[in-house]
């Protein structure tokens, strides 16, 4: 299965990952009109001490999320390994528990007229991702673990807290 | 191969589905004594306060069963469990042989022996049908009183009131929520409550339910009182008893099976009788930050505890790692809150508390030789995850402990 990595050292902090997914998710699919539709990225892209980091969800094999799910709104698809809350008969109701048990802190709480948990959806199995497609550093890479391992070594901090969790 | 699971909520519906996933042949039966299919208990409050109906608690599509073929009996109760014949024996007079058997059959409210509590239109919150008897009483309720200020009591209470009916909520310690928030937490979420128009009485206990044969004697009213310990009395026509569970043990009374306050199990969910699991509510396992045996009541350890026991029932071992007990209090208004291990200081604990009362905002983290065991986050929770995996994994944060208190601490800081 085909997973999304960052490669820090790439990135520059553009945000144009950022801008992609939430065109990719409004309605008008363009940027300006995401942005008037108010649509938040699933993709967050920190800070951290001057560098930035994106972040989002990793689609866990054994997601945390959906264990923590108390209305079964979170559901991970056998076929496409894609971890989403929307698209169910069960609704999110906004309790937070999956927020409390990802262990990457990449689902936001979104309140208003209806609560949501927002995530990635992986745009719903697009066949790239909007913001791997949008990256002009080639920062994100969509492929399978395999592949990209090698670049995961690279990064020790990464790999002793995945290890860990 | 024949499982049989008994309980069919958080922790006997994942259970399951798991056994399903890993073996396609054998034969699954749930049994549980409600007449529903499987509902999120969490949900409840919800239910109350008419957000969702009986068709949106469901937590599993309405053809769940089907489709993962599970022979289910609903609304008959377990009765006994005969471990030498492996067979259970239902209240109907059914036997049902097991080659592996789940014990999920969870907790049911406690009620404390308080004089008068056994009248009328006094009600529990655990269940549906508990649910229904509340809705099926409010007409003609104007007050009602909940007795217990934690998670339960305040959530029923919050769901009343936004039908309309006037709430009080008892509790005998000095603070709401008293298992897991401190005073400091705990009182930012009363405000919140009273700013909503609920009373919230704390530090009172109750001495006794004064029924309206009674009341009307006394008092030449209709309607029933709460007497509290101080003296004082509160008029109302409803009264829910929220004053914490306890765990569905009566099933293995009799067996080889040892229980403390829960069902004693192995790490692999298994209690002292070859062939039987348990899982949820109903067992006490190894908490990550104590290193204690204890009950932790709550709906993600009872699924992954479910997943567990599926998985060594189909012979595929597996342990369970041990979870953080946590609580989380969302459902109260607008100010999230999440509280995760041990929040009050102690012997060798450090704590750090970065407060913004004019944003309601509060977070406490509470260490121990470098290792987080503690947090508790009011207002701001996004990153609750991260920290409640640093708990669970007993992560040594010496190299980055200052990260910890940054107001933008996410996980990227242990990447970058
Ligand atoms: C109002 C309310 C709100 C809650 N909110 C939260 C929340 O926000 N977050 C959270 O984490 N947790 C919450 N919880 C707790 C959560 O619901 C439980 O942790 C979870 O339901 C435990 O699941 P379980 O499968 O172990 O047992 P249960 O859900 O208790 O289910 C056990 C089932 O077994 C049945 N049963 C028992 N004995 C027998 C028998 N002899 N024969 C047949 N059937 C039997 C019972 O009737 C019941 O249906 C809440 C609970 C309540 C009541
Ligand atoms: S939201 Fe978090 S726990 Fe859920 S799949 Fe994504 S990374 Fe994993
Ligand atoms: S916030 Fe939504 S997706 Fe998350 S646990 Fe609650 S209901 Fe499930």
């Amino acid at each position: 299965m085909k997973e999304i990595f960052v490669d820090l050292d790439k990135c520059v902090g553009c945000l144009t990952c950022t801008l992609a997914c939430a065109a990719e998710h409004s309605n008008s699919k363009d940027i300006v009109g995401a942005m008037l539709e108010k649509v938040r990225s699933r993709i967050a892209v920190e800070s951290v001490g001057g560098k930035p980091v994106p972040l989002m969800c990793r689609h866990c094999e054994e997601p945390a999320c959906v264990d923590a799910c108390m209305t079964g709104a979170m559901q991970k698809d056998k076929v496409t390994g894609i971890v989403t809350n929307e698209g169910h008969e069960q609704k999110c109701v906004g309790c937070w528990m999956c927020i409390m048990a990802c262990p990457y802190g990449v689902i936001t709480p979104v309140e208003g007229e209806t609560r949501l948990a927002l995530k990635c959806d992986r745009c719903g199995g697009k066949e790239v991702p909007a913001c791997v497609a949008s990256c002009p550093q080639g920062a994100l890479i969509y492929d399978e673990a395999k592949v990209v391992a090698e670049l995961r070594r690279h990064n020790a901090a990464q790999l002793a807290m995945s290890k860990a969790v | 191969m024949n499982y049989v699971i008994i309980g069919n909520s958080a922790a006997g519906v994942k259970c399951a589905e798991t056994i399903r996933e890993v073996d396609r042949q054998g034969n699954i039966t749930i049994i549980t004594d409600e007449a529903y299919h499987a509902y999120s208990k969490c949900l409840l409050p919800d239910y109350l306060s008419g957000d969702r109906d009986e068709d949106t608690i469901r937590i599993r599509n309405l053809d769940f069963y089907s489709q993962n073929r599970i022979t289910t009996y609903f609304g008959v109760k377990a009765q006994k469990i005969n471990p030498a014949q492996k067979i259970v024996a239902l209240e109907n007079g059914k036997t049902i042989p097991y080659d592996k058997l789940l014990i999920a059959t969870g907790s049911r409210s406690f009620i404390p022996p308080i004089p008068g509590i056994e009248g009328e239109n006094i009600f529990g919150l655990r269940n549906l049908d508990d649910a229904k008897k509340i809705l099926q009483a409010l007409p003609g309720v104007r007050r009602a009183v909940v007795i217990g200020g934690g998670f339960v009591g305040l959530e029923a209470a919050y769901a009343l009131y936004s039908r309309g009916v006037e709430l009080t909520v008892v509790e005998k310690l000095p603070q709401i929520l008293p298992s897991q928030f401190d005073a400091k937490a705990a009182k930012i979420l009363e405000k919140d409550m009273l700013c909503e128009g609920i009373r919230i009485i704390t530090g009172n206990g109750i001495k006794e339910i004064i029924n309206p044969g009674i009341w009307q004697k006394m008092f030449g009213k209709k309607g029933k009182g709460v007497r509290l310990e101080d003296g004082e009395t509160l008029k109302c026509e409803l009264i829910i008893v929220a004053t914490g569970t306890k765990a569905n043990t009566e099933l293995v009374q009799g067996t080889a099976i040892k229980v403390n306050r829960g069902i004693v199990v192995d790490e692999f969910m298994q209690t002292d009788e070859p062939d039987i699991y348990a899982a949820g509510d109903v067992v006490e396992t190894i908490d990550a930050v104590t290193g204690q045996r204890k009950l932790t009541p709550i709906w993600p350890n009872a699924v992954v505890q479910g997943r567990i026991a599926g998985l060594n029932m189909a012979g595929i071992q597996k342990p369970y790692t041990a979870l953080v007990g946590m609580q989380n209090a969302v459902e109260f208004r607008e100010i999230p809150a999440i509280a995760a291990g041990l929040t009050e200081a102690g012997e060798g604990l450090e704590e750090i508390v970065i407060e913004n009362q004019a944003q309601n905002k509060y977070k406490k983290l509470v260490m121990k030789d470098n290792r987080l065991v503690g947090m508790i986050l009011v207002g701001d929770i996004r990153q609750a995850g991260v920290y409640n995996t640093l708990i669970k994994n007993k992560i040594d944060i010496s190299r980055n402990k200052e990260f910890l208190f940054k107001e933008d601490f996410n996980f990227g800081y242990f990447l970058a």
